[in-house]
């Protein structure tokens, strides 16, 4: 993850090309004052996605302001104190198994663990509702209303911190490693990338591996992506939106996000009406997505990993599915009332892509078989 | 045996332990008066060389004896380049201990392979009785078999049981008739007879007091310079029911060659040789200036040009000085982004778009990358380099003496490279050659080192005219037209690739056949098969000089004589 702030850069976006372009100039006798020249085509102009993670605010040390009670425990912290090391007999099947059943059929039944929920009162994220409530936070801007309980639950989990966390290094690398993960945006009837008052956005998910530059870290603009849907246009969405100031701001819409974890393991996302919010320059788009998640699908993908992977990074499920379901805010379920579904945001990062129609399924085949 | 004399019966395995070979051709005056089709002028015969194998020749020429599977690393010295051609380097290059410790490692490696568990089955015809004991009958049958590939001649019976002695010996030492087979093959893989290219030539029968090269010089020197590897089967069958020496046989054998897939490989490797391209595998490129250049944008380059020249003159039959304005090429993703493209996975047609400012292989990135510095371009290196490699030219080093510190340390009030540059043309020891090289690079600017396109540097607009002989132009595009109206381009190619496939530098001697050659290479549409099919099929490339050997030791006509192993051996135990 960049250490760019992508809020910082919201507010800045007009000044963004400016400032780029002075300090190339004046960094190197050659090219970067001449990159390659990525204009729109015919309106339209797309993006894949590089990074996306579960959008977190730690602005103190440590986070100790954001979590003045600390992180909370992972699993093997909880075995310890469910199961310690004082000569009891135990058999599998009420330890370790009966752990592991916790998190594949969670329940709300409260544990004897004290869940650290976050403090702070800033976060990223967007306003879903319209309205300003006593649990919204404030953005990093000052904007009120901020809808993301998601950042309440994992905030205080070592496995999300802000710029460390166990769980962004391993989903940036699987994302970037399998190609199932290519989602992609197409902005399209767009006439400026600074302001137009109306655009329409269509996502896709892409076939292609992503093109690092000569360090291996970053992505260069100006790579090409094949649309896949082999297995159906799943990952089809379409939003209307307005440009503004050179933020690209949508409307919601659902949309079925693609995801592969560890070892390629495909898991998708249902994600409810998800929108928008990025700075767009002619080669990235960074910024937010917000919209709500079904607290069951999420805490499913958090099962995707291994309790071992978990542990490193703290991330107790069954102590996190009940935080889920005490903040959840939104869909409530039309017999019970309860809420299904939990705000968030995801902090998201896109490179310019070129954009291309599928070929032939075989084809399409073959070409995944040579990337992996 | 000596030069000049027939070969003698005797031949052992060389199983080389260091000593330095070194291979010269001493120029010979001899000229001979042979009747050509269309040609009555002189043509010269050529002497009988000893080239020491490429890498890429010992990888062909094992792949195709072995199959692809067999994954073949192999590192070897690089040639010195001779007259502008590193094939020219490999008639001149020596074998000392360190090189051929790198023979002896990829043949220990291959030999290892071929007769391991996963292979042998394929690859070895028979199988032994006792997998544990020597088996001379199977040894016999594989050794001779594929000695005669890697010999490009068939093995005598004596070449044959020395080397079933060594598997032999090998089976009882290391207890496995598949271990001492192995021995014996890597004997055989560091052999001067496979890693020496090596002529033998005999009386022709045709032409009373002159030599012709023998069938079996004739199959390699058809073979290593069509496909860039040695004779499969049917070439020497040709050979050993002497077909290949009737001009019928040999124009049907070439015909064959030219139509078969290998000969992309050897187009391949004739261009690879003549654009300098070997400098691919060392070519660096700073990453914090040119972040779009990768590892594989470096490798892809390289292969788009290769790509782009076997399509347009062994697929579409197209003139060489085309290749010099055709906007039509391949793309992969790793050039796309730099081109500024789209492009699918693999390789995918493309043509440069009309407005691109890119119009032949000047103007991919293989040849803008490779003359330019890691961090900046460099028109004096791109002059340089369509002078000397396009139009035969020679341009001087720099005097040891020059002051860099007008490039090194530009005057900010130099806004553009032209501006930089003019201190060359400024300083009298620079100007001579400068002025030859800067007006084809400046108008190069308009790509920077990376190869991409620009119309300003630093903000500043690049001023791309330019003058190549007297005709000026404005930009690549002009540049491109102008090369390919340049009467040198073709005759350059042409006397490169005479040398190339006689096996040395031209002389003054072979002027009025490269005369020729040039005349029929227009006639004939530019086309590369025409060409390399008059080349082979003219008695500059049969007929042999015998060089002079030194003392008593005189050829004498009607008498055979070789450049060989045996030869070699002779020399060394002096």
């Amino acid at each position: 993850m960049k250490t760019i702030l992508w809020s910082v850069r919201l507010g800045l976006a007009l000044a963004v090309g400016t400032v780029q372009a002075t300090a190339a100039a004046a960094s190197s006798e050659e090219t970067h004052d001449h990159p390659v020249q990525l204009g729109l085509e015919q309106g339209r102009i797309a993006y894949v996605i590089t990074a996306r993670n579960w959008a977190v605010y730690h602005r103190t040390p440590d986070a100790k302001g954001e979590c003045p009670r600390g992180f909370n425990d992972g699993p093997r912290e909880q075995f310890s104190q469910l199961f310690p090391n004082d000569g009891t007999k135990r058999t599998l099947l009420e330890t370790q198994l009966m752990r592991e059943g916790r998190q594949w059929f969670p329940s709300p039944e409260p544990e004897p663990f004290k869940f650290k929920e976050l403090a702070g009162k800033v976060s990223y994220g967007l306003n879903l509702d319209g309205q300003v409530k006593d649990n919204d936070f404030v953005s990093p801007q000052g904007e009120a209303g901020i809808d993301n309980q998601l950042y309440r639950a994992i905030g205080c989990i070592a496995a999300y911190r802000e710029h460390d966390g166990t769980s962004k290094s391993s989903r940036n690398e699987t994302l970037r490693r399998y190609n199932y993960n290519r989602f992609i945006i197409e902005i399209s009837d767009v006439d400026s990338l600074i302001d137009d008052d109306r655009v329409t956005v269509k996502s896709y998910r892409g076939l292609d591996p992503l093109m690092t530059d000569a360090s291996g870290e970053a992505f260069l603009p100006g790579g090409t992506q094949e649309i896949d849907e082999r297995w159906g246009g799943f990952a089809r969405a379409t939003w209307t939106g307005r440009i503004v100031q050179g933020v690209l701001h949508t409307e919601p819409a659902d949309l079925t996000l693609p995801a592969a974890g560890s070892f390629g393991t495909t898991d998708n996302y249902s994600l409810k009406a998800y929108r928008f919010r990025l700075a767009l320059t002619p080669e990235h788009a960074e910024g937010v997505m917000a919209g709500y998640v079904d607290v069951e699908e999420f805490i499913h993908h958090v099962n995707m990993t291994a309790t071992s992977l978990q542990s490193y990074g703290q991330l107790s499920s069954p102590s996190l599915y009940r935080a889920l379901r005490r903040f959840a805010d939104g869909y409530p379920d039309p017999t019970s009332g309860e809420m299904t579904a939990i705000s968030s945001a995801l902090e998201v990062e896109f490179v310019r892509v070129y954009l291309v129609e599928p070929s032939t399924p075989a084809k399409q085949s073959s070409r995944v078989s040579r990337a992996h | 045996m000596q030069v000049g004399k027939r070969v003698g019966p005797k031949r052992k395995i060389w199983l080389l332990s260091g000593a330095v070979v070194g291979i010269a051709a001493v120029l010979g005056l001899v000229v001979h008066f042979l009747p050509s089709s269309g040609y009555s002028g002189e043509i010269r015969g050529t002497e009988p060389k000893m080239r020491l194998m490429s890498k890429e020749q010992y990888i062909n020429t094992l792949t195709h004896i072995f199959g692809s599977n067999l994954r073949i690393d192999a590192r070897f010295a690089p040639m010195s380049r001779k007259d502008g051609l590193l094939a020219n380097g490999a008639a001149v290059a020596n074998l000392d201990a360190g090189k051929l410790d790198q023979f002896r490692r990829t043949a220990t490696l291959v030999a290892s392979a071929v007769t391991g568990p996963e292979y042998r089955d394929f690859l070895i015809p028979c199988q032994p009785k006792d997998e544990k004991a020597a088996d001379a009958a199977c040894a016999s049958q594989f050794l001779s078999s594929v000695g005669r590939l890697l010999y490009r001649r068939p093995l005598t019976d004596e070449q044959t049981n020395v080397l079933v002695q060594v598997a032999g010996v090998g089976a009882e030492r290391l207890g496995g008739f598949y271990s001492g087979l192995a021995i014996a093959l890597e004997g055989m893989l560091i052999s001067p007879d496979f890693l020496f290219i090596s002529d033998s030539y005999e009386p022709d029968p045709d032409n009373k007091g002159r030599f012709r090269y023998d069938a079996y010089s004739m199959a390699q020197r058809f073979s290593f310079l069509l496909w860039n590897a040695g004779p499969d089967d049917a070439l020497l069958k040709a050979a050993e029911s002497g077909e290949i020496q009737t001009r019928k046989g040999r124009e049907r054998v070439v015909d064959m060659m030219l139509a078969s897939p290998r000969f992309e490989v050897g187009t391949r490797a004739f261009f690879d040789d003549l654009l300098d391209f070997e400098v691919f595998d060392t070519l660096f490129k700073d990453p914090q200036i040119y972040p779009s250049i990768t590892g594989a944008t470096i490798v892809d380059a390289r292969e788009q040009t290769l790509r782009t020249i076997v399509n347009h003159l062994v697929t579409q039959k197209k003139s060489y000085l085309d290749l010099y304005t055709t906007r039509e090429t391949f793309i992969s993703p790793a050039l796309a982004v730099v081109y500024g493209a789209p492009a699918v996975q693999g390789w995918t047609a493309y043509e440069f778009p009309e407005d691109s400012g890119r119009a032949g292989i000047l103007t991919h990135l293989s040849f803008l990358t490779s003359h330019a510095h890691p961090g900046r371009s460099s028109p004096t290196r791109r002059g340089k380099a369509v002078r000397e490699l396009l139009l035969c030219q020679t341009v001087p080093n720099a005097p040891p003496n020059v002051d860099f510190s007008a490039l090194n340390n530009p005057n900010p009030a130099h806004r553009t490279q032209r501006d930089r540059v003019k201190a060359h043309l400024e300083n009298p020891v620079c100007a001579g050659c400068h002025k030859i090289m800067d007006p084809i690079g400046l108008t190069m600017e308009l790509f920077d080192g990376a190869g991409v396109y620009r119309t300003s540097e630093r903000g500043n607009p690049i001023d791309a005219s330019g003058d190549l002989d007297g005709t000026a132009f404005k930009d690549t595009v002009g540049l491109a037209q102008a090369l390919h109206d340049n009467p040198a381009l073709p005759s350059c190619f042409v006397r490169r690739m005479y040398s190339y496939a006689t096996g040395g530098p031209t002389t003054h001697d072979d002027g009025p056949y490269l005369d020729y050659l040039n005349k029929t290479f227009g006639e004939e549409g530019y086309r590369l098969p025409e060409l390399l099919r008059t080349i082979v099929l003219s008695p500059a490339f049969s007929q042999a000089i015998p060089t002079e050997p030194a003392g008593d030791e005189i050829s004498e006509p009607g008498k055979a004589g070789n450049l060989t192993a045996n030869a070699l051996q002779h020399e060394g135990s002096r």
